[in-house]
C-alpha cells in the first residue's frame, strides 16, 4: 500500500479520522464558493455607481475562474483507486495510464486558469495603468482563480482520507 | 444527544422568529429586498446533504460507491453556508444596500440556519449503527 502510494508525504495522524474528512468536503464547498462571489462582486461592482473609471468586467474576467472550475471538475471526477491500480480486468489494459492523462489535463485546466488571471491582472489593469479602487476588480479575478485552486488541494486531500479510513474499517 | 422537550421546541422556534424578525427589518428599515435571498439560500443550504444521504448507502464501507453522492452533497452544503454570508457582504460593497443591513442579514441568516441544524439534530431517529 505503501509502495504504491501517488504522493509520498506522510500526512499527520490527526488527519484520518472521519471528522477531518467530513470538514475537508465542506470547507472544499465554502472555498469554492468564496471564489464564485468574489469573482461575482467585483461583476457587480464593476456595474454599480462606484465604479467611476472605463474599466468594466467583461466574459474575459470570467475565463480564469471557468477554467479553473473545470479543472477541479475533471480532477475530482477521477477515481483516486484507478491511478495506483493497473490491474483492474474489467475496463481493459492500461487503466492507470488513461486515468493519469485525464489528470492531467485536469491539473493543466486548473493552472491555466490560474495562469490566466494572472495575465488577465498584468494586461488589463497593470499595464493601462487602472488607479486603486478598479484596481480591485483586476485582484478579485486573480484571487478567484487561486481560491479554486486551494479548494481542489483540500478536496483532493481529503478525499484521499477516505481510502485509508474505508481500508482500516474492511481489515 | 440530549433529550428533546417542549423547552427545546420553544427557544428553538424563538431563535427562529428572531432570526426572520433580523432579516426582514434589514429589508424593511432601506426598502431594499435584497436581503430575503439569504433567507432562500439557509432554507436550501441543508437540501443536497438530506438528499444525497437518502440515494448512498452508508452501511457499504468496503466498496465506498456511495461516498462520491455523500460528498457532493456535502459540498454543495459548505457552498449555501457560505453563500449566505457572501451575498450581503457582497451588495454591501457594491452599495445596494447599507452595512448594518448587511451585518443584521448576516446574523438573522445564521440564526436560521442554526435553527434548521439544531433541530435536525435534535429530532432526528435513533438510527446510526
Amino acid at each position: 500500500m505503501s509502495e504504491d502510494r501517488l504522493w509520498k508525504f506522510r500526512r499527520p495522524e490527526w488527519l484520518n479520522s472521519i471528522w477531518a474528512r467530513n470538514a475537508g468536503v465542506y470547507g472544499a464547498g465554502g472555498l469554492f464558493s468564496l471564489a464564485f462571489y468574489i469573482l461575482l462582486d467585483s461583476a457587480v461592482w464593476s456595474k454599480s455607481a462606484l465604479n467611476g473609471s472605463t474599466v468594466h468586467v467583461t466574459f474575459v474576467d470570467w475565463l480564469p475562474f471557468i477554467f479553473s472550475s473545470l479543472g477541479m471538475l475533471i480532477i475530482n471526477s477521477v477515481e483516486k483507486a484507478r491511478l495506483s491500480a493497473d490491474s483492474f480486468s474489467y475496463s481493459g489494459s492500461g487503466v492507470a495510464w488513461k486515468a493519469r492523462v485525464v489528470l492531467f489535463l485536469g491539473f493543466a485546466a486548473l493552472a491555466g486558469g490560474l495562469a490566466g488571471g494572472v495575465t488577465v491582472f498584468v494586461l488589463k489593469f497593470i499595464v493601462p495603468g487602472v488607479p486603486f479602487p478598479a484596481l480591485t476588480m483586476g485582484v478579485e479575478v486573480m484571487l478567484s482563480a487561486m481560491i479554486v485552486g486551494l479548494s481542489t488541494v483540500i478536496l483532493w486531500v481529503s478525499q484521499n482520507i477516505e481510502d485509508e479510513y474505508s481500508y482500516n474499517l474492511s481489515l | 444527544m440530549p433529550t428533546a422537550g417542549l423547552k427545546t421546541i420553544i427557544a428553538l422556534s424563538f431563535v427562529l422568529a428572531v432570526g426572520f424578525l433580523l432579516v426582514i427589518l434589514s429589508c424593511a428599515l432601506w426598502h431594499s429586498y435584497y436581503p430575503l435571498l439569504v433567507v432562500a439560500t439557509y432554507v436550501l443550504a441543508p437540501l443536497p446533504n438530506w438528499i444525497c444521504s437518502h440515494c448512498a448507502n452508508p452501511d457499504d464501507f468496503v466498496e465506498s460507491s456511495g461516498a462520491a453522492v455523500l460528498d457532493l452533497g456535502r459540498f454543495c452544503t459548505g457552498f449555501f453556508v457560505v453563500m449566505g454570508i457572501a451575498l450581503p457582504v457582497l451588495l454591501a460593497h457594491s452599495n445596494a444596500i447599507t452595512i448594518s443591513a448587511a451585518v443584521m442579514s448576516v446574523i438573522g441568516g445564521l440564526l436560521i440556519y442554526g435553527t434548521i441544524i439544531s433541530f435536525a439534530m435534535f429530532f432526528q431517529e435513533e438510527q446510526e449503527f
